[in-house]
């Protein structure tokens, strides 16, 4: 009898001592399982739910003997009122890599995940004490094996600074490095070939402004190195890179501007990337670069409500006329005048003439926004807008469908974006699962996964919208967020394409080096994909510059289009896939291949109108750019003169461009 | 025609003035008659502080002439822990107009309303330092911000309503604290100073105003001296349902956190304010009754972090986002929005006993 007891108080002593570090772990099945306390050893420094370190757990395996779809959950009955937290890992005690877990997916603050466990693969669960050490019940279900839509892998990452915003390539080696910010420093985590991250800190004088609001990365000054642009509540500070990308330059304000989003886009269209930055209480502000990086203010013209209510600036090309539009995302309180309210969308004229056309496109709503996603989600070529709500106050997230005439409808009811019930303030699209349409990331750590009909399922990520880019070089889209954990997309089978745009800068009538603006268009066997190069999408963060594509089970792609911001277009033929691609502007051209006798212009000098000999106009398109870069007339299709009674007396370039030959030449407006 | 006291008075001192000027026995009757502020709508803002003739001897003593009324709100605006004086005059022949204990003062035309921020214990040698004065004028066509930044000497303070930083060092409590203090742009006045997107001042209600003040002339309850001075129409005082200084720790914790909201949060968190798109309404009437309001188990409209599960979760002060915005110095989570870089350590211990004391179950 005693020695059964004293069996007993060792097997039991044992068993409370065993959940104590990941090392004694103890194996559970399916069913309910009792935590007397949380005090164990082992403490979570993964964190895979929630935030913050805790210094106690418990911990479990779990080795299942089938695939099966878990669920773990803490809600229940007897746990009411009660507040706690878990981490599932795989790996190893000591190389723990998060697989799943939770902190507040059930009632209260009881805790509910689901998860995918392989046969065999043993899972180890770490309830914490980060909110209470009181013990609790928890429940193992196991069911059906159903493939996730999306998975991630929390990893953390050795990312310093304040501001841990952005993710963009910063050496000029076309793979993504990972920029953290703090007011004397820029700490860029560098890809490397290898799949590792070399650290390099770089010192700067202190920033008067910083990214709180947001950040956005170009290259202002066209030297293969990307400069930051911070903006923060009461001004902007720009990080110029030296001409090796080993020091930044600090240049500030002194203007005041309430920064929400920022970006770098070529707005006048002169070849050179300008700033934009929207102002939350009073007209935006941007800044036009010069042609050597040097910025010059301005207000007035591009989203004018003095009051402000400007969050999010997204650039497209709407109506796909060859020229970057604005859409800007608006918000504010009650009783603001509606130009601070409405949302807006300006048309670019292709001149650098911006017209609002918010009441026209169907666009001007009251829905408090912060930011949109500007995706073409049918793949019909034409880019819709997920408008996502901060406050369904005035309006809950819509779904805008592109009519290819100027105006949109909005297609919300029945596609599942209707039943989408978080709020947020970041709302972003990119194809995170390769199928070739594109998805919705979101609030409410969720993503809305596109269902290739127009319509979305909503899955749970477990972590909030961050910077966007592909972090391992793997085709598949990774996410860097404040938490300072890299989320590394597991990937599928799918295909995939991702390509680099390189304006030519040694033409005057180049693009920005980035090839920022630039829209690219591929063909495949499941249809046609678009992208805009974007510096600056969703409200806070910087995205990669490279156009990434899923193609799902398509293995080839018939043709891709890269309409520079030029007017130039580039078109390359059945590229290899799953590999990135880098496309220098003109490269498929061959300019000035035309024959003397093929094109001529006359008059030239001319005052009214330039003729043309020798070519049909209306079977290619013409250009015409001032002896600055920048362009001023982007005909698609014109007759056999052009008319140039309106421009001012000077210098012009011509360009002809027919199928994959460019022609270019002076002449004089007089 | 109203007959106001001081003008009253005026005429009896000028009488006085002139009778005892025949006499020429009599120093303390030599007190000036009118208010000598040099008032000129049309001109208004003046390019200098000075110009004005708001205050008497030296402008840094900030020493008020007659028809220049100093108060005090009875919870006052953190501002990176700068002091305040406050002030208020108006013309002649004009009187405010009381709407209700919870609405600001409706003011007449040519009313002026002054605030002046300064540091004590300024490092390195421990003296006052004003940094700015912010006026709101009344004009015919409303509210407009004049912003006043000290120069260095401290003789004189310049229009400028562009806004800048200014840092500095001084001691709070006897502990070292700097700060980059940001004096206003005109359009981050408005963020907060409007309402239906009017420009309004803000602390000038009843319910804050309701207290007593220690003039040279005596103690009285601030708004009896606005009737006396003639700036208010007299009204029944009895009923103005009074916010507490939310620092006087005998008071209930509840009182004290309402007050705090009132006066730092309410002009954004109020219907057609800035913020009024997000659900919870801060001023001290509309918590009164409303758990709704002050944010108690509203989940919040932006995802900040996962394991904020309400605006104020009862018993949790740090799955509160009340208890982590006024905690933040990001410019992007903190609350208020604008108005503060650093954090009022004590109105965040009240927030956090507050929420320690509720307990209330969220759904």
């Amino acid at each position: 009898m005693k020695k059964i007891t004293l069996i007993i108080i060792l097997l039991f002593g044992l068993i409370v001592e065993a959940q104590n570090t990941c090392n004694t772990a103890v194996a559970v099945s399916s069913g309910i399982t009792t935590v007397a306390t949380i005090d164990g050893t082992d403490g979570v420094m993964l964190v895979c739910s929630g935030t913050g370190n805790a210094t106690a757990a418990e911990w479990y395996t779990y080795t299942p003997t089938n695939n099966y779809t878990v669920t773990i959950t803490t809600d229940l009955p007897i746990n009411t009122s009660q507040d706690t937290r878990f981490h599932v890992y795989k790996g190893s005690c000591g190389s723990l890599v998060c697989h799943s877990g939770d902190d507040d997916s059930g009632a209260g603050f009881l805790s509910t995940a689901t998860f995918n466990a392989l046969s065999g693969v043993t899972y180890y669960v770490a309830f914490d004490n980060r909110w209470e050490s009181n013990g609790f019940d928890f429940q193992l279900t196991e069911a059906v094996y159903v493939p996730p839509l999306v998975s991630f892998i929390t990893t953390p990452i050795t990312s310093t600074g304040s501001y841990r915003n952005c993710v963009v390539d910063m050496n000029g080696d076309y793979l993504d490095d990972i920029v953290a910010v703090s007011a004397t420093n820029i700490n860029i985590n560098y890809q490397q070939p290898s799949g590792v991250f070399t650290i390099e800190n770089y010192t700067t004088d202190n920033a008067d402004y910083l990214p709180s609001w947001s950040i956005a990365a170009g290259d202002i000054n066209d030297d293969g190195y990307n400069d930051l642009m911070y903006g923060s509540g009461s001004g902007v500070t720009f990080m110029k890179a030296n001409g090796d990308g080993t020091g930044y330059l600090e240049v500030s304000g002194p203007e005041y501007v309430f920064s929400q989003r920022t970006n770098f886009v070529d707005i006048n269209n002169d070849g050179d990337l300008d700033a934009f930055v929207c102002h939350d209480v009073g007209p935006n502000q941007f800044y036009l670069n010069d042609g050597s990086g040097n910025l010059t203010h301005n207000q007035g013209g591009l989203g004018d409500a003095p009051s402000g209510g400007n969050y999010a600036s997204l650039w497209t090309d709407y109506d796909n006329d060859g020229d970057i539009d604005l859409f800007i995302s608006k918000c504010n309180g009650g009783g603001a005048a509606a130009s601070a309210r409405f949302n807006e969308l300006f048309q670019n004229d292709g001149n650098g003439n911006y017209t609002d056309v918010s009441v026209a496109s169907g666009l001007y709503d009251p829905i408090q926004t912060w930011s949109s996603a500007w995706g073409d989600y049918d793949n019909d070529g034409w880019m819709d807008v997920f408008v996502g709500a901060s406050s369904f106050i005035d309006g809950s997230h819509k779904l805008m469908h592109n009519n290819q005439d100027g105006t949109f409808t909005d297609i919300t009811a029945g596609t599942g974006i209707d039943t989408f019930l978080d709020t947020g303030i970041e709302h972003i699209t990119h194809d995170f699962n390769n199928d070739g349409y594109l998805d919705v990331f979101s609030a409410g750590n969720k993503m809305l996964i596109n269902n290739q009909d127009l319509t979305f399922t909503e899955t749970t990520v477990g972590f909030s919208v961050g910077a966007v880019g592909d972090l391992n070089n793997d085709g598949f889209l990774d996410v860097f967020n404040s938490n300072g954990n890299w989320y590394r997309n597991e990937g599928n089978s799918n295909n995939w394409i991702k390509i680099n745009t390189i304006g030519d800068i040694s033409n005057p009538t180049g693009s920005n080096l980035n090839g920022i603006g630039t829209r690219i268009e591929i063909v495949s066997a499941l249809g046609t994909q678009i992208r805009d190069v974007r510096s600056g999408d969703g409200f806070r963060h910087m995205s990669s510059l490279t156009a990434h594509f899923g193609l799902g089970s398509d293995t080839s792609i018939t043709q891709i289009t890269i309409n520079w911001p030029s007017g130039i277009v580039d078109v390359i033929n059945n590229p290899t896939i799953n590999a990135t691609i880098n496309v220098t502007e003109g490269q498929t051209l061959s300019i000035n291949d035309f024959l003397s006798e093929d094109i001529l212009i006359y008059p030239n000098p001319s005052k009214d109108y330039i003729y043309f000999k020798n070519i049909d106009l209306q079977e290619g398109k013409l250009l015409i750019h001032n002896i600055n870069g920048q362009r001023i007339f982007n005909f698609k299709t014109v007759e056999n003169k052009v008319d140039i009674r309106a421009l001012q007396l000077g210098t012009y370039i011509l360009s002809f461009q027919k199928e994959q030959r460019l022609y270019q030449k002076k002449f004089i407006k007089k | 025609m109203q007959i106001k006291p001081t003008k009253f008075l005026s005429t009896l001192f000028i009488f006085l003035f002139l009778f005892s000027c025949s006499e020429n026995d009599n120093e303390e009757l030599y007190v000036p008659a009118e208010s000598p502020v040099n008032y000129d709508l049309e001109a208004f803002p003046y390019t200098k502080l000075s110009d004005y003739n708001m205050f008497d001897g030296g402008l840094k003593n900030q020493s008020p002439v007659l028809g220049v009324i100093p108060y005090q709100p009875i919870s006052s605006l953190f501002t990176d822990y700068a002091k305040k004086k406050h002030f208020i005059w108006m013309p002649d022949n004009v009187s405010a107009n009381y709407i209700s204990d919870f609405e600001v003062l409706d003011f007449p035309v040519g009313t002026i309303i002054v605030k002046t921020f300064y540091y004590d214990n300024v490092l390195p040698t421990n003296s006052t330092q004003i940094i700015e004065t912010r006026l709101l004028i009344k004009k015919t066509t409303g509210w407009i911000f004049s912003e006043y930044v000290w120069n260095s000497s401290q003789t004189e303070a310049f229009l400028d309503n562009s806004g800048s930083n200014i840092n500095i060092e001084w001691l709070e409590e006897g502990v070292a604290k700097s700060n980059n203090y940001r004096i206003p742009s005109e359009s981050e006045c408005l963020t907060c100073h409007k309402k239906s997107n009017i420009s309004t001042p803000i602390g000038v209600k009843p319910q804050n105003l309701n207290s007593t003040y220690s003039y040279s002339s005596g103690t009285v309850n601030q708004l009896q001296k606005l009737i006396q001075e003639g700036y208010l129409n007299n009204t029944d005082l009895s009923s103005v349902n009074s916010v507490i200084d939310w620092k006087d720790l005998s008071q209930p914790l509840e009182l004290r956190a309402r007050s705090y909201l009132d006066i730092n949060c309410a002009h954004c968190h109020s219907d057609n304010t800035h913020c009024s798109y997000r659900p919870i309404r801060l001023s001290f009437k509309d918590t009164e009754t409303s758990e709704d309001n002050i944010g108690i188990c509203v989940i919040p409209d932006e995802d900040i972090n996962s394991t904020l599960t309400h605006v104020v979760s009862p018993g949790r002060p740090e799955r509160s986002v009340m208890s982590f915005r006024m905690n933040s110095i990001n410019e992007s989570t903190r609350m208020p929005l604008i108005g503060r870089n650093l954090v009022d350590d004590k109105a965040v211990t009240l927030i956090n006993d507050w929420i320690d004391e509720l307990t209330q179950v969220c759904n």
